[in-house]
């Protein structure tokens, strides 16, 4: 009888829970659903809703400004997340496990950029960048990326490995494999969710990012959210909301087709074994 | 083997990432003048505010790259100027005030102009640094108000502190934006040095911003109903205005005696900069009254190239926004030197609230 | 905590490939710019606020002022605010995701992210454009009868909140997501078969256990909020400055990069401090790792 009560109990709690993500998903999504319906309207700035448009639309296939700089953007992000999840996340795994002279600076380090306001750091790097000659372009913006990205994916995956023992990976180096396979076979696939949430967090710090790609930047490209940031000023053209719709419908699509194709594989392999 | 190669590789790559990317080699001038002509231009201005047809062209007809990148804030340009970054561009705008101390501080390049003819269309008298800069449009900075919703006729900037007008007024930003129209109120000069003028442009100003709803977007507000009452240029009153269109009720404030600022955006050569020869020839090209009209259509600011205002379109000249009468009845920004610091203080005290 | 004494020996080739990056990453692009800062904190000011290299301490001084005090305690006030929501929003959401398979976990993780990848500007620009005079959330309202004029949401303290938090919940849903997903069913099945209630439970396992996670939480949720700058500007209409905007001021409009430094330096300390009594007070061992 109880065990009944208990799986009553667990739906309850589920239902319960599927109910609040939903609205917290809600809230997360609602700026992005007036994002999307505001590409649609009819004004030179998004003020208010004048009237419905597609103009924006064909607009943008014209525009090779703004789809540029998202294309600036989403190549510096995706560098700056591998780059930083592959110091961060070596770097973490090394910091808990060894120790050396200067580590708890490192430590402390670490936590500077999430302390001081990006802006300073951004000042401080254009400055040192200057002084020793440094062009500033892409490579410069991608530094600044990765000194924030870094520590953001050093914390995170340290939250994931602590209190986490060795036996697993001694127990690897055992039965015969090196630091790298043991690395790559054992330890990364158990710190996987940390990797992922660091990857996702390093991503969205530098597709977003204003201040450092403002400050950093040469005078070739803009970055999507510094051209945004200029037209403050004046008001964004809906365009750029376009834009945003149109990534954010690939994205969906995306993620649409991955599971299609899995559950077709999924299915596939299920008559393969009935066979 | 295969490591080595793949190590260099990689070597090579991320050198290529620090030498800044899509960069092509491009030819920049010698002294000589026997030298390529540059296929570059490298300008940093504000967003919206040239036409991208009137760029296009200029491209085809020299044979060049336009790159521009956008600022958000004066202080971006500055930056630029002052602490580095500067050199890579050709053509940067910057406002008025600040040309003093730049050019004192060596940070602009003088211009050759006898490569700008057209540079003669431009109103001697909106024209500071003559030999360091080119004006390109400007900005009056006035109050427009909906004449059906503000609960005041606004005659002057004393008229703003009315209680009426709390949580009315859409304003833009900035000290030196904001301490002048209080000075003025207040009968002082606007670019005053002066401590205790400038305490007191405080105390007026704290009742001012007891009447704002938000600093920045002041038309964004004006045109949704959030505020009845703008502080803004002239240039956002006529995008507001126009948007309107036939429910257009803004109205300028129809000021008696207090005048109103004047700034301009300029177009200064930053030291070092690469492509001067075809920087000489923009500047050549934008103070063209044809080229600045068809801009004028697009963007339609107020302009020191009196040629260009002559040859623009009716709707220009028809403007409502530009329809008041005593645009003789202006000041400008003046550098203040070491006030600055007092401006800031009281400026900051105003924002953190009691 | 034998593991960790026999790994204790100096293992220099493992230590290096794996502690050095980041080291000297750190070393190169932290440290030094750092370092520059505290420098130019003493320096004077020039004429464009730039940096004049003179010794002065006159930056020091101007942060004696009243206001930058009042500033300061208002900006931890609203950041204290803004990461305890987060926090007790946040918890729960984590929870359900890590209790998920891991595909549908890492799929609704992505769903959290993907508002994110669009532009944080653009987006605060929405809560406005919604709850403006004339947006729809006012249209409803008059049209139901609900309210006889519009309201005015914009520009409150209340929609500030909001843009807070939303801005900020993945930093905190995030890393607490991490931690709570490596809890192992067992344990709260062991803990179940004892007889413990399930609010015994998550006090004495589930929370403490995952309790880096939510220290994590409160470090990238607390700290950039009292830098941030971007939510106050839009949201609030710029009336009101917190130590974000006044940092970002000295670097931008006001002008006066030593005093901006000096504030930095400020920062660093009052959150240090923040941050060194709050471990002590909770007995972490996660601000080095052990």
């Amino acid at each position: 009888m109880s065990i009944s009560k208990k799986q009553k109990r667990k739906k309850f709690e589920d239902t319960i829970g599927a109910i609040y993500s939903i609205a917290i998903y809600t809230i997360l999504y609602i700026p992005v659903v007036v994002m999307m319906i505001f590409s649609f309207n009819n004004q030179r700035y998004n003020y208010y809703w004048n009237g419905f448009t597609t103009q924006w639309y064909s607009k943008l296939f014209t525009n090779s400004a703004v789809i540029g700089s998202l294309w600036y953007s989403i190549v510096i992000a995706v560098l700056a997340t591998v780059i930083s999840v592959a110091i961060g996340t070596i770097g973490a795994l090394g910091l808990k496990k060894y120790e050396f002279r200067g580590k708890k600076f490192i430590n402390n380090m670490l936590y500077i950029p999430i302390i001081v306001p990006e802006i300073v750091m951004a000042v401080a790097l254009l400055i040192i960048f200057m002084k020793i000659g440094l062009a500033l372009g892409m490579g410069t913006i991608l530094i600044g990326h990765c000194t924030f990205c870094i520590p953001y994916a050093v914390v995170t995956i340290k939250g994931r490995i602590s209190g986490d023992g060795y036996s697993l990976e001694e127990a690897s180096m055992d039965l015969g494999a090196n630091r790298i396979q043991t690395f790559l076979n054992v330890t990364l696939p158990s710190i996987m969710p940390g990797v992922m949430s660091a990857a996702f967090l390093s991503f969205t710090l530098s597709i977003d990012d204003v201040v450092m790609s403002n400050m950093l930047a040469g005078a070739k490209n803009s970055t999507l959210p510094v051209l945004i940031l200029s037209m403050n000023k004046s008001g964004v053209t809906p365009d750029v909301n376009a834009l945003t719709t149109i990534m954010i419908l690939v994205i969906v699509l995306a993620m649409i087709l991955n599971n299609l194709i899995k559950y077709a594989l999924k299915k596939r392999n299920k008559a393969e074994a009935t066979i | 083997m295969k490591k080595i190669i793949s190590i260099l590789l990689t070597m090579v790559l991320i050198m290529g990432l620090f030498t800044g990317c899509g960069g092509t080699k491009t030819g920049s001038t010698v002294e000589s003048g026997k030298a390529a002509p540059s296929t570059e231009l490298n300008i940093y201005m504000w967003q919206q505010y040239i036409s991208d047809d009137l760029i296009a062209k200029f491209e085809k007809e020299n044979n060049a790259k336009v790159n521009l990148s956008y600022m958000s804030d004066n202080a971006d340009a500055i930056t630029k100027l002052t602490a580095g970054g500067g050199q890579e561009y050709d053509l940067i705008m910057t406002c008025d005030a600040y040309m003093e101390s730049l050019v004192e501080g060596g940070y602009v390049e003088k211009i050759n102009f006898e490569n700008i003819p057209n540079a003669s269309n431009i109103n001697e008298a909106y024209w500071t640094a003559k030999e360091y800069c080119v004006p390109y449009l400007m900005n009056y900075i006035y109050v427009v108000y909906n004449k059906d919703t503000s609960p005041v006729e606004i005659k002057s900037y004393n008229d703003l502190i009315n209680p009426a007008l709390k949580g009315q007024i859409a304003t833009i930003d900035g000290a030196r934006n904001l301490f002048p129209i209080a000075l003025v109120a207040l009968g002082y000069d606007p670019n005053s040095t002066d401590e205790k003028e400038i305490a007191e442009a405080y105390e007026w100003l704290v009742k001012y911003n007891e009447n704002v709803v938000a600093y920045g977007n002041a038309e964004q507000n004006l045109t949704n109903g959030t505020a009845s009452v703008a502080f803004t240029y002239d240039g956002n009153a006529s995008w507001a205005m126009s948007e309107l269109g036939d429910k257009n009720n803004l109205v300028i404030a129809d000021f008696e005696k207090d005048p109103v600022q004047l700034g301009f955006d300029l177009y200064v050569v930053p030291k070092g900069a690469k492509h001067v020869d075809l920087a000489e020839k923009f500047l050549n090209y934008i103070t063209d009254p044809k080229v600045m009209a068809a801009n004028l259509i697009e963007y339609p600011y107020s302009c020191p190239n009196d040629a260009a205002v002559e040859a623009a379109s009716d709707a220009y000249k028809n403007d409502p926004a530009r329809d008041f009468d005593y645009k003789q009845n202006v000041f400008f920004q003046e550098d203040v030197g070491e006030a600055i610091t007092i401006y800031n203080d009281y400026y900051q005290k105003l924002k953190v609230g009691e | 905590m034998n593991n960790k004494n026999i790994l204790k020996r100096k293992m220099t080739l493992p230590a290096l490939a794996m502690a050095g990056p980041v080291s000297l990453w750190m070393i190169l692009f932290v440290t030094l710019p750092m370092l520059y800062i505290i420098y130019i904190s003493f320096m004077s000011r020039g004429v464009f606020g730039d940096v004049v290299y003179e010794f002065s301490l006159e930056s020091y001084e101007t942060l004696l002022d009243a206001t930058y005090f009042k500033v300061i305690v208002k900006s931890i006030k609203a950041a204290l605010i803004t990461t305890g929501l987060c926090l007790l929003i946040g918890y729960p959401f984590a929870y359900y995701i890590a209790k998920k398979p891991k595909e549908v976990a890492s799929r609704l993780i992505m769903l959290i992210m993907i508002p994110f990848w669009t532009n944080s500007l653009m987006r605060l620009n929405s809560w406005l454009l919604l709850f403006q005079t004339s947006g729809p959330v006012n249209k409803v309202l008059l049209s139901t009868g609900f309210i006889d004029t519009p309201m005015s949401f914009v520009y409150t303290d209340g929609l500030v909140l909001v843009g807070m938090i939303t801005t900020m919940l993945p930093f905190a849903v995030l890393p607490m997501y991490s931690s709570i997903e490596k809890l192992s069913n067992s344990l709260l099945e062991a803990s179940a078969d004892l007889g413990a209630s399930r609010r015994t439970t998550f006090f004495n396992i589930t929370l403490p256990l995952t309790f880096p996670g939510i220290f994590s939480s409160i470090i990238l949720v607390f700290i950039p909020s009292l830098g941030i700058y971007t939510v106050t500007d839009m949201l609030g209409g710029g009336k009101v400055l917190y130590i974000g905007n006044i940092i970002k001021n000295q670097f931008g409009a006001i002008r006066n990069w030593p005093l901006g430094a000096a504030l930095s330096v400020l920062l660093i300390v009052i959150t240090g401090l923040l941050i060194f009594i709050y471990t002590r007070f909770a007995n972490i061992e996660d601000m080095e790792v052990v």
